[in-house]
């Protein structure tokens, strides 16, 4: 360990010098693992969104339990009280038919002229159920068995259809990081065959003077780090100015799309991108230094 | 330090370099190797090394088996040797300090031990007002020097040097033999191989192995007074 504490300065100043023998490439190689790693914080930002507005649909989640005509409050209440304690139910709240009106007038706003034309009050009362969105099965199908419930409205269409675009996006954000893993790994391994071969004989050298692997394969994963970090860096750079933007245009044009913190967002982010491009960089270091067994003795 | 017995060595190709080598080298020795050119005498040198194995018989080196199994054990012992190579294998792109250095970075000595030793190396082979020039700018005679000081700073058990003597005229080629022996001592082993042989006939206190044709003798010259 002392030895590599001893030699820091000789392992880094190896990794510049390997790094400068093939700059082009070298520059090449941190453009284009930028530009992949660039993809990578747009799915994490794509997925930071989509759990925000997922979040806040599963906290809108919700069903309306309907009962006969004939109960009267206090029933109706004892109902609420036996939805609150069922399981996936996070609220149950009783909505009188009052409400119901005056909720149905604000949501047709002008339009709510129509509700004139009734003689009477057309909506029922009824139980607001807020569910969490994963329970939803279940918790139907126990409202519906409750004794004194007539019938059960669900936004289970909508939700349903929201929660496969989200998990399509998932999915798709899967195949793009591992795409990006794969792509990472063999170009970084790539250049370190490439570093190595260019100083084959070098490594020889310290073979035969009796330097062990570790000596002389860690200015080659220093390497494969600062590529990759370079890299990291330039989507760091590339994503900032896009995520100020985004947040610009969607803020004025779509403020109803719930957006995390902007901060808290590029924090994330940033950290998250750099984050990997030290593993991606430390494992494809890792692959491409298994060429050096091939350097004779 | 070194003992062979019955050592042969069989490249794939068929070629039989070395056959039924018995010898043995105690710390301190100065040995000479001689013989023409394709002897076998670099075999010898690189079975000493462990860049290749016996085909058959014993060989050990520092006590330790050599043998294909026990490669990343010799590997290490690697480190108790200065080896001054024929082509010298200086890392181009670097300084003749750097160069010596480099023979000593796994070998657990600080920055500033290391680099006190690689001067002390290069003072006593006459270069250390080089030390600073990149070795691609070095005269043959020059670069060999360096390879000479990176093989001593090591302070090892064993001087290794293949042809020392190969590109060199006389004078100069007398004054690499008598910079190389002068390493020798009670800790070290000095093993030069040379074709040149009248340039060591006048070495005393030594021991001389004649490589032909795969086959050895060994003489041992006593110091006369």
């Amino acid at each position: 360990m002392k030895t590599f504490f001893y030699n820091l300065g000789y392992f880094l100043s190896e990794a510049v010098k390997t790094i400068r023998y093939n700059l082009l490439s070298n520059f090449f190689s941190v453009v284009g693992t930028g530009l992949i790693l660039f993809l990578l914080g747009m799915v994490a930002i794509g997925w930071a969104v989509g759990d925000q507005l997922i979040t806040m649909l599963s906290e809108e989640a919700e069903i309306s339990a309907y009962f006969d005509e004939n109960t009267d409050t206090d029933k109706a209440m004892k109902l609420v009280n036996q939805v609150k304690t069922m399981e996936g139910v996070w609220d149950a709240r009783l909505i009188g038919e009052e409400e119901a009106q005056a909720r149905m007038e604000e949501t047709l706003g002008e339009e709510a002229q129509i509700l004139e034309l009734f003689e009477e009050n057309p909506f029922e009362a009824f139980i607001e159920i807020r569910i969490h969105l994963e329970s939803m099965d279940a918790v139907l199908e126990n409202v519906v068995n409750l004794n004194g419930i007539d019938y059960v409205r669900d936004n289970r269409a909508v939700l349903d259809q929201l929660k496969g675009i989200t998990e399509g996006l998932k999915l798709l954000g899967y195949l793009i990081i591992a795409a990006v893993g794969i792509t990472t790994l063999i170009i970084i391994a790539h250049m370190i065959r490439q570093g190595i071969y260019n100083n084959k004989d070098q490594i020889n050298t310290l073979r035969l003077l009796g330097a062990p692997s570790s000596f002389i394969g860690f200015p080659f994963v220093l390497v494969g780090l600062l590529l990759t970090l370079f890299g990291g860096i330039l989507a760091v750079a590339l994503l900032i100015p896009l995520i100020n933007q985004g947040y610009i245009q969607l803020g004025g044009s779509m403020p109803f799309i719930p957006l995390p913190p902007k901060e808290e967002l590029i924090n994330n982010t940033g950290i998250l991108i750099l984050t990997v491009s030290i593993l991606l960089g430390f494992l494809g270091s890792l692959f491409g230094l298994s060429s050096i067994r091939k350097v004779s003795n | 330090m070194i003992e062979a017995k019955d050592v042969s060595l069989k490249y794939q190709e068929g070629t039989l370099a070395l056959q039924n080598v018995n010898l043995e080298i105690k710390p301190g020795e100065l040995v000479f190797i001689t013989g023409p050119s394709g002897s076998g005498k670099t075999s010898l040198l690189k079975l000493i090394m462990g860049m290749e194995y016996p085909t058959s018989g014993s060989l050990k080196v520092f006590g330790q088996p050599m043998t294909k199994r026990r490669g990343r054990r010799i590997r290490r012992l690697r480190k108790k040797v200065g080896p001054v190579f024929q082509e010298f294998q200086l890392i181009e792109g670097r300084t003749a300090i750097e160069n010596v250095m480099i023979g000593m970075r796994f070998l657990g000595k600080t920055p500033r031990k290391m680099k006190e030793d690689a001067k002390n190396a290069l003072t006593r082979v006459g270069l250390i007002h080089k030390a600073k020039s990149m070795v691609e700018n070095l005269s043959w005679g020059e670069a060999q020097r360096v390879a000479i000081a990176r093989a001593v700073a090591r302070k090892p058990a064993l001087i290794l040097a293949d042809e020392p003597t190969g590109n060199l005229d006389h004078d100069n080629a007398l004054n690499i033999l008598a910079l190389l022996t002068s390493f020798r001592d009670q800790n070290t082993a000095v093993i030069i191989t040379t074709h040149a042989t009248h340039l060591i006939e006048n070495y005393e206190n030594a021991t001389f192995i004649h490589v032909d044709k795969g086959n050895i003798t060994v003489e041992r010259r006593e110091q006369t007074k």
